[in-house]
């Protein structure tokens, strides 16, 4: 069995240098941890470093690079007492990161608000470069936050996408998560189980409740991101270009234009037929449903009914604004 | 000799000079590109140089009056990041940020704003998760934060394709959308780009510093658009209806026809709540006001007509 070798990185170990100055007897566990590298790896680097500084006549000034069990210190490494700036890359991810959580976690963290400003002074970039919006938690992810704090259940009635109708669940809740703008709850689905996700814009009336949550969170939570399954059904679809925010709700395989007027042909699977039916309904005729049929038919089914239903509440409008209209 | 070594070296050999050195004398004073041929030596020389400029080392080139060959040094003020003042609690906060939404992109640039900080505070981290592609902001980095103007062939939301030149101050996620903010030099006014109908790559153009990114700007409101008034409207909802406006916020005004209730949303802006109507319009019908009815009618009759049978567009 081969075993990949270690691959020392410059700019870690430039970065490294000062770091460790600052940090006489740092551990190489917690030192590997902060520069997100594995021990083997940093103490590679460090080897390397040993032999750096300024090389030149009689063995020159190099760095004196000491390491003690699990301690390691650097000394005689004053050229590199500052470390270097961050890349352009480095420092717009950085910001991009500060920032979001900012946005989502800064009620708990109130100390992001500050660093997210001295990122900016010292970076030297403008304020709100880097802009994140409807990040903000709203009332329904407060209420589920407080109760996972004060280890409850809550309640909420819930109808997830391939749901034929709401039902009631009862949920001890692990974590509230941010992913592709929707919010999202893991928790332990008491009537199921098991563990389970919820997206929060498809419940109603989430409720702490006094019931203590007694299943422990697991180590890893599940990515609420679309996982594609065998199942899915292939959809092809043409977006006019005033439909094409739709691009935005679904995880498309493939587009490419579909004529001279903007407009694009898109492939897309999906598990959940009605979904994504009222989803070209909601484009309002600038998205058309090609492949399959049976889907074609169901937008058609929809719109129908739906046009049914206006018929009738039109009959049944107040008399005033019959005449007014 | 390790190439991690040699580039090490070189940097600092680079960062502890005062005046440019050329080839010759770095060559002399680190003992390294020994190569007999010298084109060869000079080869690997420049491989270096380039290498540690794609990895943000300022390596500059000058060539002074009365100097036959050009010399080489590293700036410490561009080199050196200087002036951080985060505390225990600000360091906390980021390693949070960090760990949550990406230790593989943001670690090694925290460890540079952290090298000479404090050692975290003791944090409780909220059971708050997130997730954001982080690398995507690299295509727009180095135009944002060195000023630099761009240009890209765009779309825009009714079709319509041209070149853009823009001054970009900065971009703004919203929902799973990116969009670069800035100033579109043609036009001479702030607009927003949503990054996925750029239909070419993002060229940068010019020279670093080209332009001020206007103070108090809030690129948010740029992407936003204006308020708009909204309006209170009433449905007629059947059992699936009634549930979807419910988790809306509607109120219950009573019974309908047909076992339907009336119900009331509040605060409804047509324009961009009209897509939310049509969606669930197969199980709640508009009656008031008449105007926003009607938009929902003739958008679902354009549905209809769409997706009639062996009406498919043949493309």
């Amino acid at each position: 069995m081969t075993r990949s070798r270690p691959q020392p990185d410059v700019v870690r170990m430039l970065t490294l240098v000062p770091w460790l100055i600052e940090r006489p007897g740092a551990s190489l566990v917690e030192t590997a941890a902060t520069f997100a590298t594995d021990v083997v790896t940093l103490r590679t680097e460090l080897e390397h470093l040993d032999y750096c500084g300024l090389p030149g006549l009689g063995g020159g000034a190099l760095f004196d690079v000491t390491i003690a069990g699990d301690r390691v210190t650097v000394r005689m490494a004053d050229e590199l007492r500052y470390p270097m700036r961050p890349s352009p890359h480095e420092a717009l991810r950085l910001l991009l990161i500060a920032t979001t959580a900012e946005r989502v976690a800064g009620a708990d963290v109130p100390a992001l608000r500050s660093a997210v400003e001295k990122l900016h002074t010292a970076l030297g970039i403008a304020p709100g470069a880097v802009t994140v919006l409807d990040a903000e938690p709203d009332e329904v992810v407060l209420v589920a936050r407080a109760a996972i704090a004060a280890g409850v259940r809550v309640r909420f009635s819930y109808r997830g996408r391939s749901d034929e109708a709401a039902a009631e669940r009862t949920v001890e809740p692990w974590a509230v998560e941010l992913s592709e703008g929707a919010w999202y709850l893991h928790g332990h689905d008491v009537g199921a189980g098991a563990g389970r996700t919820f997206r929060l814009d498809r419940s109603a009336g989430l409720v702490a409740t006094e019931e203590p949550s007694v299943v422990p969170v697991p180590a890893r939570l599940e990515s609420p991101a679309y996982q594609p399954s065998d199942e899915d059904v292939v959809v092809e679809l043409v977006l006019d270009p005033a439909a094409q925010w739709l691009l935005d709700a679904v995880r498309a395989d493939e587009t490419r234009p579909a004529g001279d007027d903007g407009s694009l042909h898109v492939r897309l699977r999906t598990g959940s037929p009605e979904w994504l039916a009222r989803l070209v309904l909601m484009a309002g005729g600038g998205a058309e449903v090609l492949l399959p049929a049976d889907l074609r038919e169901r937008v058609r089914c929809r719109a129908e009914d739906a046009l049914v239903g206006l018929r009738g509440a039109a009959q049944e409008a107040p008399h005033e604004e019959v005449a007014g209209a | 000799m390790p190439a991690v070594e040699r580039l090490v070296n070189l940097t600092i050999a680079l960062l502890e000079t005062r005046r440019p050195l050329t080839f010759e004398e770095l060559r002399r004073r680190t003992g390294y590109y020994p190569q007999p041929d010298p084109s060869s030596a000079r080869r690997m020389f420049e491989r270096d140089k380039e290498t540690l400029r794609s990895l943000g080392i300022p390596v500059e080139t000058r060539q002074d009056f009365g100097m036959e060959d050009p010399g080489y040094l590293i700036d410490r003020r561009a080199y050196e990041l200087r002036g951080v003042d985060l505390d225990a609690e600000e360091v906390a906060a980021l390693s949070l940020a960090v760990d949550m939404l990406g230790r593989e992109e943001g670690a090694l640039p925290l460890a540079k704003l952290a090298a000479r900080a404090p050692d975290p505070a003791p944090l409780q981290a909220p059971p708050t998760r997130a997730e954001v592609p982080v690398g995507d902001v690299d295509v727009f980095a180095p135009a944002i934060v060195e000023r630099r103007a761009v240009t890209f062939t765009y779309r825009t939301a009714d079709g319509r394709t041209g070149l853009r030149t823009v001054e970009p101050y900065g971009i703004v996620r919203r929902r799973r959308a990116w969009y670069l903010v800035g100033r579109d030099r043609d036009r001479d006014a702030t607009r927003g780009f949503r990054t996925d109908r750029m239909l070419s790559d993002v060229e940068v153009i010019g020279p670093a510093g080209a332009f001020d990114v206007p103070a108090g700007l809030d690129l948010g409101s740029v992407v936003s658009g204006p308020e708009v008034a909204t309006v209170d409207v009433l449905l007629e909802a059947r059992p699936d209806g009634q549930w979807a406006l419910g988790a809306r916020g509607a109120t219950d005004e009573g019974p309908g026809p047909d076992g339907t209730r009336r119900m009331r949303l509040a605060g409804i802006d047509p324009v961009r709540d009209r897509a939310w109507l049509l969606g669930v319009a197969p199980d709640a019908a508009v009656v008031e006001p008449p105007a926003v009815a009607d938009t929902v009618r003739s958008a679902l009759e354009r549905v209809l007509a769409r997706h009639a049978p062996g009406a498919e567009v043949a493309r």
